[in-house]
C-alpha cells in the first residue's frame, strides 16, 4: 500500500522462488512416486479457547515424507493447529474442540492413547527457541533419557547424529557440555531442532524455525530441512514466503481460523484459485 | 532559560543549543517526583542497614563485657598498729576489716573515716574468755564470720563476729560489730594445748576437730555439739558425743578440715595423703584415701581449703603446683567420693595465703609478692600480679568488689575490684566443663539454683543443640510436605483448584505461633504420647500408600485412567490418603501390643506402652513434650512458608521448558523433576532457607510444647531447650547487665550468626544455581 512494497527485494522474489521451485518439485517427484499415504488428516476440525473459536472446521491432509508450509497472517491460528497435532494445547485451560485429527487413520484423541507416545512419535520445534537450563549435550538426549535409554553409546551416537542432521555440529561439537545458554540464539534454534529430531520422531511440526535468523542460518536450516524430508513428515509454519515456496511441497493458506486454500506449493505461489491467497503471497496485506 | 514556558535550554559547553520543542520536554513534575523517589528509596535502604547494623552493635556492646578480665586498682592504704596478725577478716563491704593477732584478739580497723570523732580508727576487740585462758589456735571461716578458738588447755569456743550495718541520723552507713562467743568446751586432752582446729556448723549438726600433741604423738579429738531448744530462744551448747580419731593418724597431720555440712572431716598428711571420713551422725567410716600431689617429687600438701559451697578444696603443692579436688558420687561405687576436677596454673611457690569468694566460685590465691585470683569452674586467672610489696595477708571482699593485702610493714592495702562476669569467658559457653558435683565435664545450662553457693553452668551447647535438634524435627516434616505439596499444586493440580488452595495455605502461615504451641501442648502432645505407634505407622503408612497408589494408578489402563482428567487425580487420591491414615490408626495399639511390650517392674506383668518400652529399650527419655511433637507443630508453621515461596518459584518457570518437555514425550512427572526443579531451584531454595530462619528463631512453640530441658541429645522423644526458647524463658530472671543478661545477649548473638552463616552460605548458592538455571530472555 505504501512505496515500500515496491523494494527491489520484495520484487526480486518470484525470480527466487521459481529457481528453487524448480529444484523442490524434481525432489519432490521422486518420493511422492513411493510414497502417497495420508500421514496426518485433519476433519471438520474447530478449536475453541474458552468461548473463543480460534479454528473453523478445517479439513486437511498432511502427506507422508512431504514438507507442508502453513502460512497466513499472524493470529490466524497456524501455531494452534500445530499446537493440537501433538495435543500441546492440553496444558491450556478451558479449551474444547469438535471434530477430529488422526494420525495414521487413529485419533488423537483416542482415551487409549496415551498422550506421551503420541508425543514422542512428533517432534516439535517451537516459535521462540527453548533450549532447556543444560548442556548442549543434555539438551539433545534428554528425550532418550526420560524414555529410560541411558547407555552413554547411545547417546553419545545420537548427539553426533542429531548435531549433524540440524548443521550445528562443526559449532558445537568441542563444547557439549558447555550450557545451551551459551549458544547464539541461531544456534539455539537448531540445537532445538536436532533436539527434536533425537529421538527419530516420524512426524517433525516447525513454527517459525527461522525467526530472529539471519539469511546464512536460514539457509542452513533451510538445507537440514530438505535433508530432514527423506525420513520425516514435516509441517512448517512460516511467515517468510520465500521460505514457505523454498521448502514446501504443498502450502496452506489460513485466514482467520480458516483453511482459505490449500494445495501444490507452486500452485499457491504461481496460480492461486483465491483471490485472498493471491493477495496475501503477492505481499499485498497480512 | 528565557523563551517560553516550559522549554528547556539545554547547553552543552556554553552554547546555547536550539529550544527543545514542547513534545520532547519531560515535565518539571516527572522529573521532581524521579528525583525524589531517588533519594527517598535510597534513604530508605540506608536506614534499614543502618538500624540493623547498630542492633548488632547494641548486642555487640551488651556481649562485650563478657570477654573482658578484671580490673584491679589501688585506692587507698592505712598504716595499722604493728603487731604478730595472723589472719584477717572483714564485714560485707570491707569497710572495718580486723587483724587478727597471735593471743587472739581482733584489731578493728575503720576505712572509712580513719580518724572519724567516734574514736573508732583503731580498736580492739577480744572473746570475753581469752581473760581466763590464753589461745593456742584460731581458725576463721571467712564465710560465715565464725572463728574457732583452740586454748591451750584443751578446750575450744567459737565466735561470731556480727557486723551490723546501722544507718545514723547523719547519713551514709556505719558498721557496728560485736563478738557473739560460745562458752568454752573441752576437746581431746584435758590440759593440752591445741595444735589445729577445725568447725563446722550445719545448723542441726556441729562438729569440732582438734589435734593435739602427746608426749611427741599427735592425736586427732573430734566432738559433736548438741544445742536444745528451749521455749527461750537456743538453750546451752554442750558437747554431745566425743570421738578419739587418732587410729586414723598415722603420722603428723598437715591439715584438717571440715566442710560447713559437718557431715565430713578430711585429714591431710605430711606425706600428702588425704583421707576422707564420712559421718554419718553417729559414726566416722573411712570413705577414700588420695593423694592430690602423687605425681610430684615433694607430694606434700602446702594449703588446703574449701571452695564457696565447701563441696571442693582447693590446694596448693609445696613447689606452687595448684589443683582442686571436689566431692561428686561416683557411678561405679555409687557412693559421694573426692576426685580431681580441675587444675590451675602453677604458681612459684606454694600459697602462703588463699581466700575463697563469697559470691562465686573465686579465690584469692598467692605468696611473696605474688597474688593471683582465679575463678575454679572456668580455671581461668581473672588478674594476677606481683606487688610492690610483701604480702602478709590477703583477702577478696565479700561482695567480689575488693582486695585488701596486708603488707610486711604493717600498710593495710585497698584495692577495688572490677569483674562483673568473673565466670564468662570462652570455656563456659562452649567447652566442656566438670561442674562440682559432676562425675565428668559436660555441657550444661542451669542459670539459677536453690542456693547461693550454686555453681552456674552457663554453656551454650546444649542450647545450639536444642536449637539445631527442633530445626531438624520441624524441617523433617516440614521440607518433604511443603516441597511436594508446592509441586503438586504448581504442575499437577488443576488451576481452579489451585486457585484456593494457596490462599488456604498462605492464611495458615498467619497463624500466631502462640495458637500452635498452645494447641500442640494441650492437645497434640497427649495424644501423640497415647499413641506414638500409631503415629509412626501413620507417617510411614500413609508414604507409602501415596507411593503405591501412584505406582498402582499409573500401571492402570488407559479408559480407567483417562476417566478422570489429568489435574483431577486428588478426588481419587484423597480417600485412599485417609483410609490408609485410619488404618494405620487403628493397627498402631495392636502394633504396640505385638512389639513394644515391657514387663512392669513393680506387678511381673506384661505391658505394651511405648512409652516405657523405648526407654528401657534404648535408654533414652521419653517425655510427653518432646521433639516429635515439636517438630510436627513447627512444621505446620514452617509449611506455608515454604509452600507459598517454592509454589511461585515452580509456577515462574517459564511455559516454553514445561512444553519443551512434554513435547519431547516426557511424562508430567519427568518434566516436573529434571525440569521445573532445578530451574526453580533458587528459588526453593530460598523458601527452604526462609523456612530454616523460621523454625531456628520460633520460639512461642517450642516454649510451650516442650519442658525446656537444655539436653544435648538428638532423640526425637524428649524435648530440647532453643536459645530463642532459652532467652524467652530467662530474661525475666536475668538482673539488668548482670552475667546472665549478657549471657542471653551472648545466646542470641550466636542466634544471629547462625542465621546469618546460613543464610549467607545460602545466598551464595542461591546466586549459583540461579546463574546455573538462568532462563533466557
Ligand atoms: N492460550 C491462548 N488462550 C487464548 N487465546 C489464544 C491462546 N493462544 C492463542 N490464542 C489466540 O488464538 C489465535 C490464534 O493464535 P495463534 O498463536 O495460533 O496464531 P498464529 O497464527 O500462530 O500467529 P503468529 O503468526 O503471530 O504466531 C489468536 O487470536 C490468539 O489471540
Ligand atoms: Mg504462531
Amino acid at each position: 500500500m505504501t512505496a515500500n512494497r515496491d523494494t527491489p527485494t520484495r520484487a526480486a522474489a518470484p525470480n527466487d522462488v521459481q529457481q528453487r521451485r524448480v529444484a523442490v518439485s524434481r525432489s519432490a517427484a521422486a518420493t511422492l512416486e513411493g510414497v502417497n499415504a495420508q500421514h496426518i488428516q485433519v476433519k471438520d476440525y474447530s478449536f475453541f479457547y474458552g468461548p473463543t473459536q480460534v479454528l473453523f472446521d478445517l479439513t486437511m491432509d498432511f502427506p507422508e515424507r512431504h514438507v507442508t508450509a502453513l502460512i497466513g497472517p499472524s493470529g490466524c491460528g497456524k501455531s494452534t493447529l500445530l499446537r493440537n497435532i501433538n495435543r500441546m494445547n492440553d496444558l491450556i485451560d478451558g479449551i474444547s474442540h469438535q471434530g477430529d485429527i488422526q494420525i495414521d487413520g487413529s485419533s488423537i484423541y483416542d482415551p487409549y492413547l496415551e498422550v506421551i507416545s503420541l508425543r514422542k512419535r512428533i517432534g516439535m520445534v517451537f516459535q521462540k527457541s527453548n533450549p532447556f537450563p543444560k548442556s548442549i549435550y543434555e539438551n539433545i538426549v534428554y528425550s532418550l533419557r526420560v524414555a529410560g535409554r541411558n547407555k552413554k553409546s547411545e547417546l553419545d551416537e545420537t548427539v553426533e547424529t542429531s548435531l549433524k542432521a540440524a548443521a550445528l555440529w562443526d559449532e558445537v561439537k568441542d563444547r557439549l557440555q558447555e550450557s545451551a545458554f551459551s549458544l547464539s540464539g541461531g544456534q539455539m534454534q537448531r540445537l532445538c531442532i536436532a533436539r527434536a529430531i533425537a529421538n527419530r520422531p516420524e512426524i517433525l511440526l516447525m513454527d517459525e524455525p527461522c525467526s530472529a535468523l539471519d539469511p546464512i542460518a536460514t539457509g542452513k536450516i533451510e538445507d537440514l530441512i530438505h535433508d530432514l524430508k527423506k525420513e520425516y513428515t514435516i509441517i512448517i509454519v512460516t511467515h517468510n514466503m520465500q521460505q514457505a515456496a523454498r521448502v514446501s511441497d504443498k502450502t496452506a493458506f489460513l485466514y482467520m481460523g480458516q483453511l482459505i486454500e490449500y494445495d501444490e506449493t507452486e500452485k499457491i505461489f504461481m496460480k492461486p484459485s483465491e483471490a485472498q491467497t493471491e493477495a496475501y503471497v503477492s505481499g499485498r496485506f497480512g | 532559560m528565557e523563551g517560553t514556558e516550559g522549554w528547556v535550554d539545554i547547553s552543552v559547553n556554553g552554547t546555547p543549543s536550539k529550544p527543545l520543542p514542547e513534545r520532547f520536554v519531560v515535565a518539571p513534575a516527572t522529573l521532581w517526583f524521579d528525583r525524589f523517589m531517588n533519594h527517598f528509596i535510597k534513604v530508605g535502604g540506608l536506614s534499614i542497614i543502618v538500624a540493623v547494623s547498630l542492633i548488632f552493635f547494641f548486642i555487640l556492646l551488651q556481649i562485650l563485657p563478657l570477654f573482658r578480665g578484671a580490673r584491679v586498682q589501688e585506692y587507698g592504704s592505712l598504716p595499722v598498729p604493728p603487731g604478730d596478725y595472723v589472719l584477717m577478716g572483714t564485714d560485707e563491704w570491707s569497710e572495718l576489716p580486723f587483724l587478727l593477732d597471735t593471743a587472739g584478739s581482733l584489731h578493728f580497723v575503720d576505712t572509712v573515716e580513719p580518724d572519724g570523732p567516734h574514736d573508732r580508727g583503731h580498736f580492739v576487740r577480744a572473746p570475753a574468755f581469752l581473760e581466763e585462758v590464753e589461745a593456742a589456735v584460731v581458725r576463721y571461716n571467712e564465710y560465715q564470720a565464725r572463728l574457732a578458738y583452740g586454748t591451750v588447755d584443751g578446750r575450744f569456743a567459737i565466735v561470731d563476729v556480727k557486723y551490723r550495718p546501722t544507718f545514723p541520723d547523719r547519713g551514709g552507713r556505719e558498721v557496728l560489730v560485736n563478738l557473739e562467743e560460745t562458752p568454752l568446751l573441752s576437746i581431746g586432752r584435758e590440759g593440752v594445748a591445741l595444735d589445729m582446729i577445725a568447725y563446722g556448723d550445719s545448723g542441726a549438726r556441729k562438729l569440732a576437730a582438734a589435734v593435739q600433741q602427746v608426749d611427741g604423738r599427735y592425736e586427732l579429738h573430734v566432738v559433736s555439739l548438741a544445742q536444745r531448744r528451749t521455749l527461750l530462744g537456743p538453750g546451752e551448747l554442750r558437747v554431745d558425743q566425743a570421738y578419739d580419731l587418732t587410729d586414723y593418724l598415722d603420722g603428723e597431720p598437715a591439715h584438717v578440715v571440715i566442710p560447713s555440712d559437718a557431715d565430713a572431716l578430711l585429714i591431710a598428711m605430711q606425706d600428702g595423703r588425704v583421707r576422707y571420713l564420712h559421718y554419718d551422725g553417729r559414726v566416722f567410716t573411712e570413705r577414700q584415701v588420695f593423694q592430690p600431689f602423687a605425681d610430684l617429687a615433694n607430694s606434700r600438701i602446702a594449703s588446703m581449703d574449701f571452695l564457696l559451697g565447701d563441696v571442693s578444696i582447693v590446694m596448693t603443692s609445696v613447689s606452687g603446683e595448684n589443683r582442686m579436688y571436689s566431692i561428686y558420687r561416683d557411678p561405679d561405687k555409687d557412693m559421694r567420693i573426692w576426685g580431681h576436677t580441675k587444675t590451675f596454673a602453677s604458681m612459684d611457690h606454694a600459697a602462703a595465703f588463699y581466700s575463697a569468694g563469697m559470691r562465686n566460685k573465686s579465690f584469692l590465691i598467692g605468696s611473696g609478692r605474688f597474688a593471683s585470683l582465679r575463678y575454679a569452674t572456668t580455671k581461668q586467672i581473672r588478674w594476677e600480679d606481683e606487688l610492690p610489696f610483701d604480702i602478709r595477708l590477703a583477702l577478696l571482699g565479700p561482695r567480689y568488689d575488693r582486695l585488701l593485702f596486708l603488707d610486711a610493714e604493717d600498710t593495710l592495702h585497698f584495692y577495688d575490684l572490677r569483674d562483673p562476669h568473673p565466670q564468662a569467658g570462652w570455656k563456659t559457653y562452649f567447652a566442656k566443663i566438670q561442674y562440682e558435683g559432676q562425675a565428668e565435664a559436660s555441657y550444661a545450662w542451669q542459670s539459677t539454683g536453690g542456693r547461693d553457693d550454686f555453681e552456674r553452668k552457663l554453656s551454650l551447647v546444649p542450647l545450639i543443640i536444642g536449637t539445631l535438634k527442633g530445626t531438624f524435627y520441624a524441617m523433617f516434616f516440614a521440607l518433604p510436605i511443603a516441597l511436594m505439596a508446592a509441586l503438586y499444586t504448581s504442575q499437577f493440580l488443576k488451576p481452579e483448584i489451585k486457585r484456593f488452595v494457596k490462599p488456604t495455605m498462605e492464611i495458615m502461615a498467619s497463624l500466631p505461633s502462640v495458637v500452635l504451641g498452645f494447641l500442640a501442648a494441650l492437645w497434640l502432645a497427649p495424644i501423640v504420647s497415647n499413641a506414638v505407634p500409631s503415629v509412626i505407622l501413620a507417617v510411614v503408612g500413609v508414604t507409602v500408600s501415596a507411593y503405591t497408589f501412584g505406582y498402582v494408578w499409573g500401571h492402570l489402563p488407559p479408559h480407567i485412567r483417562l476417566r478422570l482428567k489429568p489435574g483431577y487425580e486428588f478426588i481419587v487420591f484423597v480417600p485412599v490418603m485417609c483410609l490408609a491414615a485410619y488404618a494405620c490408626w487403628t493397627l498402631g495399639p495392636v502394633m504396640e501390643r505385638t512389639f513394644f511390650l515391657v514387663t512392669d517392674p513393680s506387678t511381673g506383668l506384661q505391658v505394651a506402652d511405648f512409652r516405657l518400652w523405648f526407654p528401657t529399650v534404648t535408654g533414652l527419655g521419653f517425655e510427653q513434650r518432646n521433639a516429635f511433637v515439636v517438630g510436627f507443630v513447627m512444621g505446620f508453621a514452617v509449611i506455608p512458608i515454604i509452600f507459598t515461596i517454592s509454589e511461585d518459584a515452580l509456577s515462574n518457570v517459564p511455559d516454553a521448558f514445561r512444553s519443551g518437555s512434554l513435547a519431547l514425550g516426557a511424562s508430567r512427572w519427568q518434566t516436573a523433576v529434571n525440569i521445573v526443579l532445578p530451574t526453580a531451584s533458587a528459588g526453593i531454595f530460598s523458601a527452604i532457607m526462609i523456612g530454616l530462619g523460621r523454625a531456628v528463631g520460633e520460639t512461642m512453640i517450642v516454649v510451650m510444647a516442650t519442658g525446656n530441658t537444655p539436653v544435648t541429645e538428638l532423640n526425637p522423644f524428649t524435648g530440647m531447650r532453643t536459645l530463642s526458647a532459652n532467652i524467652a524463658v530467662e530474661l525475666p530472671e536475668a538482673p539488668y547487665l548482670g552475667t546472665l543478661y549478657r549471657t542471653l545477649f551472648l545466646g542470641a548473638f550466636v542466634l544471629f550468626l547462625m542465621t546469618f552463616i546460613v543464610n549467607t552460605v545460602a545466598e551464595i548458592l542461591r546466586q549459583h544455581l540461579r546463574e546455573k538455571y538462568r532462563a533466557v530472555e
